[in-house]
């Protein structure tokens, strides 16, 4: 009884400033609570209908969360293995990704950023947090609306971000036949991620890369120091492969 | 033959040449040794993985009757040869213009299979340009590792895989035929080789390669002359005797079919440091990496640089009419930001400002009087001139006291630099003079080295003394890191030529490629070494390396559809290992080709 109050109480709190934001950790107490026996009884007891109609919104939300994990954990996963030319079909079709001061729009701007920006310089794969520089993660959190047809999320990521050299000098081509031929750094922040669901599924509508620390680091390195890296200053066409308007960015 | 490779204009052959030659195959590769009867009167059933099950009955000594994945039975001439417990035969199957190698371990029954094919009409991504077809003449392969099955026995779990091994190890071979070839395998998917017999110049050249170990002292290795002729070279050896036994199938640059069997001895001449991880064994095969695909290739694909294949011709006209758009000298400003093959330049001297000096060459060479009033001008007057030229330059201090400078010659057309290296304590210079364009390329640079004094008020140079070519850097390698994010490994590898090899993200060495050069000793340690792309982007380096500091500077030189650009080089060295391979080269050496 104690433990089910304390869970209620919890979801109480959590429906005040953010209405429908769930931490993962409390959605899962929550689902255990209503796949227990002695605590399904507890909760029919008060007043059945509302609480089973609770319940279920509770577990719709709680598996529109577990999409929304898994979605992002197959962005990474594609990132981080170069599959770029499958990221593409996750977003909307009039979806926008900020990346390094640069808003890339629609499918073609989606395209560029992914196909060829990323492609281009090997960006996302997943790598360890540079060691020595100060950089506190956010909790990833999920947050679905009440009409659960939209949601927003939170993950940290710390990923190797790179750029081609720009030189057609013999070494850089040679480097870029074997993979090379990048300048590699590493970054870490948060995805800000808006998410839309349509009779297909959930797809990104927007995405945020909200870069909080750049350093000179690669795995195996055991230092790094804090890095600037210039934003986009052009757009496309005049960048080949840079965004359809610049940003602000973080 | 004395055109060099990276020259010469090999046939075009056709399909259909190339099938009515390969007819000759059907008897089997010749051999100057005896063939091995070994397999005489055997069948067996070789598996391998993701690749062909291939079932073998062996006539006699030199006809099989064979099967792929349990297809119809063909027959086919082979040769077969032995090296200790390995048997390795050949044989082709000329209707389908491929041919199988097959290399066995008794001891083990592991089998390495080389597919060989001509005409495959593969296609290959180029760097920067729209793929290419590869060649009819140039011979793809393809390795399967496998086993020879046993009746009652399970599968192996290990089979015979691609090794870094051999990576840094060099050799010298002597076939039975006479043919007589060093190999530095400075990289785990090329062979560096300068072939002792066949050509005229000792220049080396970089052929995309195999190596396969059998055990801690076998090992299997292979290499096409892909963008020459598409020769390929294939061997199993055990370095305990330095032996061999091998095969060479392909056309040489008469456009003759070769398909024999070899053995040969040799002996290792030396080891260089490999630099990746002590837990990296090169299991891994290196193949074409295009950003963001990074998924294994097809069939016959491996990573082969083909700079010919990017390199636009230009006229000569067309390229002085760029340079008169645009000759950039030394970034184009006073202040400009170090450029990329510079971050780790030497630093820039004020040696010279102030002095006033001629700098006279030999044999009828230039007379130049030069003035320097600053750190990053100078004003030059060629003999029997009045007027100054007023040009930028960067000077280093290469060695105590010996100054290193360049700049473009005033107007000149072609578009010419000069580099001069000027020893302030003992008077000798040597000038390395290049300018745009060769009888190949208008977009090509060329250069040449002359020597000389430097006469200075107080300094009393030499009559006869002069710097001198010199062969003092021959196998000796170094990795140079122009920046963090830049190193390569020249190999010295022959008094003509050199070799420069890229690290991959660990370190393992990997893509290479090979041009001619000149070396000029200015001191003991200290070193004039000169190199042009050609035939590949027409660029030259022309580096002062002082291996007393292991730190090298000097200037870079190119032009082409953008213009010219007199540029700046300097790199932090490495030494990392040395070849014995001096006493292979000179005239001497030359027994006629």
């Amino acid at each position: 009884m104690a433990i089910l109050k304390s869970q209620t109480d919890d979801m109480q709190a959590d429906r005040g400033r953010r209405s429908f934001i769930w931490k993962v950790g409390a959605g899962m107490s929550a689902v255990a609570a209503a796949t227990v026996p002695g605590y399904a009884k507890t909760l029919f007891s008060s007043d059945k209908k509302t609480n089973i109609d609770d319940l279920a919104k509770q577990i719709t939300i709680l598996e529109n969360e577990k999409i929304i994990n898994v979605l992002h954990k197959q962005y990474e996963e594609l990132l981080d293995k170069g599959r770029y030319s499958e990221i593409p079909a996750m977003f909307t079709d009039n979806a926008e990704v900020v990346f390094n001061g640069g808003l890339f729009k629609g499918t073609s701007g989606i395209k560029r950023l992914f196909c060829n920006c990323f492609a281009s310089g090997m960006t996302g794969r997943k790598i360890n947090h540079a060691p020595g520089i100060d950089f506190k993660p956010e909790q990833d959190r999920v947050e679905i609306s009440p009409d659960q047809r939209s949601a927003k999320a939170i993950f940290t990521y710390s990923i190797q971000v790179g750029a081609p050299i720009d030189s057609d000098s013999t070494l850089v081509k040679m480097a870029r036949l074997q993979g090379e031929g990048i300048r590699k750094w590493w970054e870490a922040g948060v995805y800000e991620v808006s998410y839309v669901k349509d009779i297909k599924g959930w797809k990104i509508e927007r995405l945020e890369y909200k870069t909080f620390a750049k350093a000179d680091y690669k795995p195996g390195q055991s230092y790094a120091k804090p890095i600037s890296i210039p934003i986009f200053s052009k757009v496309f066409p005049a960048e080949p492969f840079g965004p359809d308007r610049l940003v602000k960015s973080v | 033959m004395n055109i060099p490779m990276h020259r010469f204009k090999y046939t075009k052959l056709t399909k259909d040449q190339i099938g009515k030659a390969l007819k000759a195959t059907e008897a089997g590769p010749k051999s100057k040794s005896d063939l091995s009867d070994v397999l005489k009167g055997k069948s067996i059933k070789i598996i391998t993985q993701n690749g062909p099950v291939l079932e073998y009955k062996f006539d006699d000594k030199n006809r099989l009757t064979f099967s792929e994945n349990g297809g119809k039975k063909i027959k086919a001439g082979y040769g077969a040869l032995t090296l200790r417990q390995m048997i390795f035969f050949s044989h082709m199957m000329p209707e389908d213009q491929r041919g199988y190698n097959v290399y066995i371990d008794q001891d083990t029954n592991l089998v390495t299979v080389i597919e060989v094919g001509l005409s495959t009409g593969r296609t290959e991504p180029t760097l920067g340009g729209d793929p290419i077809v590869v060649d009819d003449r140039e011979v793809q392969r393809q390795l399967y590792f496998g086993y020879v099955e046993v009746a009652g026995q399970e599968a192996p779990k290990e089979l015979h895989h691609l090794t870094n091994r051999l990576e840094g190890k060099g050799l010298y071979w002597k076939q039975d035929t006479g043919h007589e070839v060093l190999e530095l395998y400075a990289s785990v998917a090329n062979t560096n080789f300068v072939d002792l017999t066949r050509q005229a110049d000792d220049l080396s050249y970089v052929a995309p390669s195999d190596y396969v170990r059998v055990n801690h002292h076998i090992f299997i290795h292979d290499k096409t002359e892909c963008e020459f002729s598409g020769m390929f070279t294939s061997f199993v050896c055990d370095l305990f005797e330095c032996t061999q036994a091998g095969v060479r199938l392909g056309f040489n640059e008469k456009d003759e079919l070769e398909y024999y069997m070899f053995r040969g001895e040799g002996k290792v001449v030396g080891q260089l440091a490999f630099l990746e991880p002590f837990d990296e064994h090169g299991k891994s095969g290196m193949v074409y990496q295009a950003p963001g695909d990074p998924t294994i290739p097809g069939k016959w694909q491996r990573m082969t640089y083909r700079p010919a294949r990017t390199f636009k011709y230009m006229t000569d006209e067309e390229v002085h009419e760029a340079a008169l758009k645009n000759t950039i000298k030394f970034g184009g400003t006073e202040g400009a930001a170090p450029q990329m093959m510079a971050i780790n330049n030497m630093p820039y001297s004020d040696i010279l400002v102030g002095k006033k000096f001629i700098l006279r060459y030999d044999n009828g060479g230039p007379v130049r009087h030069y003035e320097f009033p600053e750190k990053y001008k100078l004003r030059y007057m060629e003999e029997g001139e009045n007027k100054w030229h007023e040009e930028p330059c960067r000077v280093y201090e290469g060695d105590d006291n010996l100054a290193w400078f360049a700049h473009m010659l005033t107007d000149s057309k072609p578009r010419a630099s000069v580099k001069m290296a000027v020893d302030l304590t003992n008077g000798l210079t040597t000038c390395i003079h290049s300018h745009m364009g060769t009888k190949y390329y208008g977009n090509e640079t060329t250069y040449r080295a002359i020597f000389g004094v430097c006469e200075m008020e107080g300094l009393e140079p030499p009559q006869y003394v002069r710097h001198e070519f010199t062969d003092e850097l021959v196998g000796h390698a170094f990795s140079w890191s122009y920046s963090d994010q830049m190193t390569s490994m020249h190999l010295y590898t022959s008094p003509h030529s050199m070799s420069w090899t890229i690290f991959t993200a660990n370190q393992t060495m990997g893509a290479q490629w090979c041009s001619p050069c000149i070396y000029v000793k200015l001191r003991e340690g200290v070193y004039l070494f000169c190199q042009n792309e050609e035939a590949c982007n027409g660029a030259q380096m022309i580096e002062l390396i002082n291996t007393k500091v292991t730190h090298d500077c000097g200037f870079g030189f190119s032009g082409g559809a953008t213009g010219v650009n007199l540029g700046v080089v300097g790199a932090l060295g490495r030494h990392i290992g040395c070849f014995n391979i001096r006493e292979f080269y000179g005239p001497k050496k030359k027994k006629g080709v």
